[in-house]
């Protein structure tokens, strides 16, 4: 899948995030965008998902209403157990689906659990795996990784390259952008891809 | 140390022997059973009203009153409280509205209503105005605090509009609502009564009240504010454990 991202402006007041940000996205497997905080990688990804609207520009490749965005914040409902989470997003014919994208994310056995009892690992998991319940033809995910240690976010990684899906995320760990299979730096703002 | 049962007597069982002591030795100084009759003076009408079936059946029908005000105001309320969220031409007129009603004193609506309805039904209609205004504003204040992220994420994630207002409007709106519609039942239980007596209806406890008064049965006068103290206080409480029933079952 390539994203054709042309002209693309967005400013928030009077920091201009995005200005004529043009860039050929190649997103097969696993691709990773990196960067300094703050330089415009969210944003970016935020347009793609179709949750920022560019003052101009234009986005092809893929439809935002199928794509799946994992936030950086869990954003998880308190007043759901952690099963509750991916039904919420499965479709009443694939809710025999749960047990997989619980296994996927390790939370086998905490079906019952409120999202004040997981940990802060836990809590990610839960959140990415409701994101690929919710699936897709792109899975957009930003800093996926945050609190889940080093060997289950490898674990993590593979589990995602298997079940086929292309991924988007945006990440700043070496070991998780060296196990994806193309990775572009940027800078910014005003984003700008690295050489 | 005390075990726990012990000691939530005690914290009942003291202060209330403490102020009916200072009750008895107020009526012992007054010494005027018309000014201030005294705790065991109002017991005994009490117990004697009790024998009579009219005493049941004002109690019966002032609460059948009040709740209906109670559930027409809480329904109005919520209903209005989400109009006025989602709709800038219903919170552009009712809003004011509402306001108005809530700055209004009870009496003033009373002999407003007694003009408009029926002696037995200005009751429910004063609790239920009441009601309304209170269930409003904390619903109102619910809905704006729902975390923006949440919606952000109901939209990203294609939820349906009523899957939106299940599983997330309706948790964020519910601790407001409750603690709202708590302070709502103890205004149309006192705006209720305060109806009663001022447009007696048959049967009621604001009539028996107001009967009461005129007769000067000052002890009969004690003895139906007691009942109406201990059926406000004993219905709330049930109010409360029902809705934290319902909170965990959630």
């Amino acid at each position: 899948m390539t994203l054709e991202l042309q002209d693309l402006c967005l400013s928030y007041g009077e920091k201009q995030v995005l200005d004529h940000f043009s860039l050929e996205l190649v997103c097969d497997g696993l691709t990773a965008l990196t960067g300094p905080s703050g330089c415009g990688k969210t944003t970016l990804m935020r347009v793609i998902g179709g949750l920022e609207q560019p003052a101009a520009g234009h986005l092809s490749g893929v439809a935002p209403e199928r794509t799946a965005f994992l936030f950086q914040e869990n954003r998880l409902l308190p007043w759901r157990t952690v099963e509750q989470h991916i039904l919420d997003v499965l479709p009443r014919d694939r809710r025999g689906e749960c047990a997989r994208y619980l296994a996927l994310a390790e939370l086998t056995g905490e079906e019952r659990t409120c999202p004040a009892a997981l940990s802060g690992g836990m809590a990610r998991r839960l959140a990415l795996a409701r994101c690929i319940a919710l699936g897709g033809d792109l899975l957009l995910l930003d800093e996926p990784f945050t609190g889940v240690d080093g060997e289950r976010a490898q674990r993590l990684l593979r589990r995602l390259r298997e079940q086929g899906t292309p991924v988007l995320l945006v990440s700043h760990e070496p070991e998780v952008l060296s196990a994806c299979d193309r990775v572009y730096a940027f800078n910014g703002p005003p984003l700008t891809l690295l050489p | 140390m005390c075990p726990e049962p012990v000691k939530k007597l005690i914290r009942i069982a003291i202060p209330l022997a403490f102020w009916l002591g200072v009750w008895q030795l107020a009526a012992m100084a007054v010494d005027l059973e018309l000014m201030l009759p005294t705790p065991a003076r109002v017991l005994t009408s009490l117990l004697t009203m009790a024998g009579t079936d009219t005493f049941w059946l004002s109690a019966l029908f002032t609460l059948v009153r009040v709740f209906l005000g109670l559930l027409l105001g809480t329904a109005l309320g919520v209903l209005l409280a989400f109009l006025t969220r989602f709709a800038s031409w219903a919170n552009l007129l009712l809003s004011p509205a509402i306001r108005v009603i809530r700055a209004t004193p009870v009496v003033s609506f009373i002999l407003l209503v007694y003009l408009w309805v029926t002696r037995e039904n200005i009751p429910g209609v004063i609790a239920a105005m009441m009601v309304l205004p209170v269930v409003w504003s904390s619903v109102s204040g619910g809905l704006s605090s729902v975390d923006s992220q949440l919606l952000e994420l109901a939209r990203a994630y294609r939820f349906s509009r009523w899957k939106t207002l299940c599983l997330i409007y309706l948790p964020s709106v519910r601790p407001h609502f409750i603690s709202g519609f708590l302070t709502a039942f103890g205004l149309a239980w006192k705006s209720g009564v305060a109806a009663e007596v001022l447009c007696p209806p048959k049967l009621a406890i604001g009539s028996r009240i107001q009967q009461a008064r005129m007769a000067l049965e000052t002890a009969d006068l004690f003895a139906w504010t007691l009942v109406i103290i201990v059926l406000s206080l004993s219905l709330e409480a049930l109010l409360r454990h029902l809705l934290k029933a319902g909170e965990v079952r959630v």
